[in-house]
């Protein structure tokens, strides 16, 4: 069983239920994560990316009630259909998580040291004193000056790139085999994002774990990224080898944000390139190509029924574009 | 008006039962001199401590008058001088906040001071005060009380008032040279007392329990008017030998007090989404099922 | 920190001397003439020339600022006057009469935290469960009945049907319980919902995603994350519920037979003795602001937010 991937998604589909409404965040994504791979998840605010990631291990708000099908297999075992108690022993222990917001993401009224040493008692049943020097090495491990002291003082005393590094500790602290990181740098300062994502990197790969890393933003993927999924609209639309994707993006919407990346070329004033039109908000599955409305290749096709994700004329990149897969048939 | 609309719906969901029991207290009040089917204050001892049967539906107290037509009378009783007080409260409250809330700067900072002291020291202790001072009897009770209320309708005029003036709508007034009395009577003042009223209706269960232990205390209402804390005083003494006299009238207060209390906590702002009642997440559920489900992506 | 607190200590004493303002005055406006009530007290005829008398040997003659300072001072001494009703010294009772409502105070605030605590945690272990909606209808219960009706069922159940506890008294712990339980109803149903929504709300904080990742579980994010959150809250209202207390012990006193503050209050109100209001009034208010001291310091201990922005 060593060829199989530590995180295996299969046509994984999520509807939250509230009491406003029913909506269905992500329609049938498969993606797979080996040992010691990064994969990047990309895709608009609103296009499903961290609900596909939270909702399999539990991790939902309250008041939203998840409906899941499809399959999740985390080394070989199915997650969906498991109950709490069972999804819970995941938690923490073999996939540890990082949040967007670290300001929001600790508890305001409890020492630091605590936050990180619980989970050493936790998951690796150490006695509390030997989980302080655990959460001492590895507060020293995320690279925060000062570790002894930092230990006892409380969250707001610290800044946001210090946050970020303790809620790292927290998810490093179960000595987890994957990491997911939701949007880890989109609340920090820029000069902080390329820190934390250099020592997310870092980590990953001492440490060698597999890592998912969430963004919206295509610099974080260049840089940390093995593979590439991008979502639209709850969907995937291409999915790949980073090198291959961004390098020769195929589906009509990667084209579009690669796109839109300034350029040192550009001159200077010259105007934004953005993606016509907005993104579908959230509710039914739409029929055919959700991307369909604001494509520029839209044939009559798009919105008759819903692309498959085929496999482009590089095999190892499936694109859900029927004028491309049809391009390819073609050729 | 349209402020009061997200409280109107808030309202529109509380249980039936609390407003049967809300409309049933005031119904009774209301028109108690009509239906109480005998004098609540007829005495006849020797039919005293009965009870019920077929002339009295609740039994006599120890003095032999009938209970029910007492219960109902004191419907009335509690029903006038809760409306009195909460009345006389809200008068105050609503003319200091809004003072408070259009004039800011230091009458601003006075006034909600004495609102905070007012609030923070309990109002039967500020009504005995003034008893005490005074001297009991009907009028002053309801003074005492109102004057112990009275920064509870402050705090929240002025919260309503404040608000009101920030609105674009006012500035643009004042910028045309509407008067300060234009402002303040056509704009301010009504908007204000709709939003008190509100608050103020779902405080009445505590203005109801205020006056209740007042006659209790027997500085309230005096006998020989019926009212429900002094109904339950007075069987006091034969708790042991009819305790029926004492359960009635308390049952009575609580029910009522239950009734507001209610109001006050639907129209309480509940900031955490509640999770699905089981009818709606069938609902949704069957609403889920009807979206497709196609395996395009299988690996 | 220091800082914090030589503030708050300022504050409380300028309060202090407001709730003495306050006291002072409401007698002084009183109607009616002191001084022939004290004459009559003496079981003298109260002829104009000995009315006089009275008044210059008690000081009424004298500028309005001047009777306040000697009063003040007289108070904080612990010399509260003469009780016009029974020409007994005010501060001779007040000593005994504080341990009484003291202990029923203490008794009930501890009461109403145990139950509260436990109503509230139980709502917040099964939200909109059945448990939720028993804790939740019990404190509907306890916050709209009147407590002199509270006070008259468990006399009633525990004292007249099943004769297991006394009804009056102040004599030992058994005389204690339904006095306690009395007091402590209201509190604790007000305090059970502080407790339960302060907990669903803690319980909604991104925090609460965190430490679910971490693979906790439900009842240790509870205890662990939403209960040290809630704690600053809970004393607040705690404090404001203690305070409220000394309302409910004019009710319940008299009730239970017990010659507590609350009692004493409620017959210096009745028979009109101005300097039993005036004494009761001021130890009351003095009261509510040491409590409200306390309730600052101990906030300030237990959230470290605030603590810091003093330090």
């Amino acid at each position: 069983m060593h060829n199989e991937p530590l995180l295996s998604v299969n046509n994984l589909t999520v509807d939250l239920l509230t009491s406003k409404s029913a909506v269905r965040p992500v329609d049938g994504v498969s993606y797979s994560v080996r040992q010691g791979e990064c994969l990047a998840i990309v895709g608009e605010s609103g296009s499903g990316k961290t609900v596909m990631n939270f909702a399999p291990l539990g991790l939902m708000p309250t008041g939203v009630t998840t409906n899941l099908s499809g399959s999740v297999r985390f080394e070989g075992q199915e997650l969906i259909g498991l109950s709490e108690p069972e999804i819970r022993r995941f938690r923490g222990k073999s996939i540890g998580f990082i949040f967007q917001d670290p300001m929001s993401a600790l508890n305001p009224v409890r020492r630091i040291g605590r936050q990180i040493a619980e989970m050493a008692e936790l998951h690796l049943n150490m006695s509390p004193r030997a989980a302080e020097a655990r959460a001492l090495d590895l507060v020293k491990l995320v690279g925060i000056s000062d570790p002894s002291a930092r230990l006892r003082q409380f969250p707001h005393e610290l800044s946001g790139g210090l946050r970020q590094r303790t809620v790292i500790a927290i998810a490093l602290a179960g000595e987890p085999k994957l990491l997911i990181a939701d949007e880890p740098t989109t609340a920090l300062d820029v000069t902080v994002q390329a820190q934390i994502l250099r020592l997310l990197k870092d980590l990953q790969q001492r440490l060698n774990m597999a890592m998912v890393l969430i963004t919206h933003d295509m610099g974080v993927v260049a840089g940390a990224a093995d593979n590439i999924v991008v979502m639209y609209a709850a969907r995937a639309a291409e999915r790949g080898p980073v090198d291959k994707v961004l390098v020769n993006p195929r589906h009509p919407y990667t084209q579009g944000l690669i796109n839109a990346i300034p350029r040192r070329e550009d001159p200077i004033g010259s105007e934004f390139r953005g993606l016509p039109g907005v993104p579908p908000t959230l509710g039914a599955p739409i029929n055919g190509c959700a991307f369909a409305p604001r494509c520029e290749l839209a044939v009559a096709a798009c919105t008759r029924s819903r692309p498959p994700m085929a496999p482009a004329v590089d095999s190892k990149v499936s694109v859900a574009c029927p004028v491309v897969n049809q391009g390819k048939a073609a050729a | 008006m349209k402020k009061l609309n997200p409280i109107l719906a808030r309202m529109s969901k509380m249980p039936k039962a609390a407003l049967i029991t809300i409309g049933l207290f005031v119904a009774l009040g209301t028109f108690a001199p009509w239906l109480a089917p005998q004098d609540p204050s007829t005495q006849n001892l020797l039919e005293a401590g009965l009870g019920p049967n077929a002339a009295h539906w609740l039994g006599t107290d120890h003095l032999g008058r009938d209970t029910f037509s007492r219960l109902i009378i004191a419907a009335n009783t509690s029903l006038v001088s809760v409306g009195s007080v909460l009345g006389i409260a809200m008068t105050i409250g609503i003319a200091m906040g809004t003072i408070a809330g259009y004039h800011r700067g230091w009458v601003d900072d006075l006034l909600m001071r004495v609102v905070d002291v007012g609030l923070s020291i309990p109002s039967l202790i500020i009504a005995l005060a003034v008893i005490g001072i005074v001297g009991p009897g009907y009028w002053t009770m309801v003074l005492a009380l109102a004057l112990a209320w009275w920064p509870m309708s402050g705090r929240i005029s002025r919260a309503v008032a404040v608000s009101i003036m920030s609105k674009p709508h006012i500035e643009a007034l004042r910028v045309l040279g509407a008067s300060p009395w234009r402002i303040y009577f056509n704009h301010l003042l009504p908007g204000t007392i709709g939003a008190v009223m509100v608050y103020a209706t779902a405080d009445a269960g505590v203005a109801a329990l205020a006056v209740a232990t007042l006659s209790f205390l027997g500085l309230g209402i005096q006998p020989p008017t019926p009212e429900w804390g002094q109904m339950l005083v007075d069987a006091l003494p034969y708790l042991e030998s009819d305790p029926r006299q004492v359960l009635l009238p308390g049952l009575a207060l609580t029910a009522a007090v239950i009734g507001f209390n209610t109001l006050g906590e639907s129209i309480a702002l509940n900031r955490i989404p509640k999770p699905l009642t089981r009818r709606m997440l069938a609902a949704r559920r069957i609403e889920v099922a009807g979206w497709a489900k196609e395996g395009i992506d299988a690996q | 920190m220091i800082h914090f607190i030589s503030k708050r200590l300022k504050h409380s004493l300028v309060l202090l001397l407001l709730a003495s303002l306050v006291c002072f005055t409401l007698v002084v406006s009183a109607p009616g003439n002191v001084a022939v009530l004290i004459a009559e007290l003496r079981g003298a005829v109260a002829t104009p020339g000995y009315v006089e008398q009275v008044a210059e040997e008690i000081g009424l003659n004298k500028p309005l600022l001047m009777r306040y300072v000697d009063w003040l001072g007289d108070a904080v001494r612990g010399d509260f006057g003469i009780s016009y009703r029974t020409g007994q010294d005010v501060s001779a009772d007040l000593a005994n009469r504080m341990s009484v409502t003291g202990t029923l105070i203490a008794g009930g605030a501890a009461i109403a935290t145990l139950i509260s605590l436990a109503l509230g945690f139980l709502g917040a272990f099964w939200p909109y469960k059945l448990p939720d909606r028993v804790s939740r209808g019990l404190a509907l219960l306890g916050a709209s009945t009147p407590t002199f009706f509270v006070g008259a069922l468990v006399i009633y159940g525990f004292s007249v049907t099943f004769q297991l506890l006394p009804s009056f008294g102040f004599d030992g712990p058994q005389s204690w319980i339904l006095p306690w339980l009395t007091v402590s109803v209201l509190p604790a149903a007000v305090l059970s919902r502080v407790v339960r929504v302060g907990l669903e709300e803690a319980m909604a904080s991104p925090f609460v995603l965190t430490a679910k990742s971490k693979g906790l579980s439900r009842t240790a994010i509870l205890f662990r994350d939403a209960l040290p959150n809630i704690t600053p809250i809970f004393i607040n209202a705690l404090g404001t519920q203690v305070g409220l207390m000394t309302a409910t012990a004019i009710i319940v006193e008299p009730l239970f037979a017990w010659q507590g503050l609350g009692d004493y209050f409620l017959a210096g109100v009745r028979f009109r003795d101005f300097m039993v209001v005036q004494a009761c009034l001021l130890i009351f208010l003095t009261f509510f602001i040491l409590v409200n001291l306390i309730v600052d310091l101990a906030v300030l201990l237990t959230d470290p937010r605030i603590r810091r922005q003093w330090s």
